[in-house]
């Protein structure tokens, strides 16, 4: 189902545009220019995003920040096993699909470890790539939105294990 | 962030100082040549979006979206600059589809009219919106469960959406309360 929504997507927003006269390549075309440019101002930060999760994962931190917070996680009904990908998830999105696929044939897509680390992928995002990518090259301090959104991403994965046991 | 930056990467370091300090510059080159491989795939989809959001653009459509939406963005943005509207609306619109790569450039046009014109609160919620998920169907996840052949792939839809609205209320709620104490 839903790999028709983009194709259709496409095909009625072309048509209609034709529908309306909009010379549909020059528009196109346009559009594109700003892809470079917005690319390169982003290049910086996410070089150093990426070098830091990369540095986080490598050196044993986050298996060791893992360690350590198992027993929260436990007290919260998160299964501790799913702690990595809960402590990568802010940083990388493709570093954290790569750990899902591995805890989901570890563990088995069904078993309730997979279906945490399931709900715990998609009901956060990268926090902190997208606070380096929208913020590109602006002053202002972040801490308090950073804060705001982990915290809301952590309440609500404590809620999602819960759901996983009664639902 | 130059907080975050600054201790992780002194912790991070200093383990590898002591445990393998030969992997320390392969750790970096590896983020290194990530963010070049990502800059790659984010130009691939910035390239389909971007001529995208141009054609919509050029039809009023995105404005016309936007005209519905703007009594309830005002309100939750506190601001009243329309076309910077316009566009938050658009990256919220592509969030809940699932348009993978749309939201970023939406976003960061947005925050940026938001920034220059010092609607720093408006730029905070819409970043906090898209921190907290607002995606309607979790696409990867459930591709993942099938890939590794889950009996039924599709049944963590409703812990996610629940899991992923309370984030998202939650985060704009807080946002509220900690704006009117400061």
């Amino acid at each position: 189902m839903t790999a028709l929504l983009l194709p259709a997507l496409f095909l009625a927003l072309f048509l209609f545009a034709l529908a309306r006269r909009v010379k549909l390549y020059d528009c196109f075309t346009k559009g594109v220019k700003g892809a470079v440019p917005l690319v390169l101002s982003l290049f910086p930060y996410l070089a150093a995003v990426l070098i830091l999760s990369e540095l986080f994962e490598q050196s044993g931190l986050s298996a060791f920040l893992t360690q350590a917070l198992s027993p929260v996680f436990s007290f919260l009904g998160i299964p501790p096993e799913i702690g990595k990908l809960v402590l990568l998830k802010p940083f990388s999105g493709s570093g954290s699909t790569a750990l899902l696929t591995e805890l989901l044939a570890e563990f088995g897509a069904d078993s309730y470890i997979g279906r945490c680390a399931c709900v715990a992928f998609g009901s956060s995002e990268t926090v902190f790539f997208i606070s380096a990518v929208y913020f590109a090259g602006s002053k202002k301090n972040l801490a308090k939105p950073i804060v705001i959104s982990l915290a809301a991403n952590f309440f609500s994965l404590i809620l999602g294990c819960f759901l996983c046991r009664i639902l | 962030m130059n907080v975050i930056f600054a201790v992780l990467f002194s912790g991070a370091a200093l383990i590898f100082l002591f445990r393998d300090p030969e992997g320390f510059l392969p750790a970096m080159l590896a983020g290194g040549e990530k963010a070049a491989v990502l800059s790659l795939s984010l130009l691939a989809s910035y390239c389909v979006w971007l001529g995208f959001f141009e054609v919509l653009k050029a039809t009023g459509l995105a404005d016309k979206l936007a005209a519905r939406l703007y009594p309830a963005a005002r309100r939750l943005f506190r601001t009243n600059d329309r076309a910077a509207l316009s566009l938050a609306c658009q990256n919220i619109a592509a969030n809940l589809l699932g348009l993978p790569g749309a939201p970023t450039p939406l976003g960061i046009a947005a925050t940026k009219k938001f920034l220059e014109t010092g609607q720093d609160f408006a730029a905070e919620m819409l970043f906090v919106l898209n921190a907290t998920s607002l995606q309607l169907l979790p696409a990867t996840a459930i591709a993942l469960r099938a890939a590794a052949g889950s009996a039924s792939p599709a049944d963590i839809v409703l812990p996610t959406l629940l899991a992923s609205l309370v984030s998202t209320v939650l985060g704009a709620a807080l946002l509220f309360l900690f704006r009117r104490r400061t």
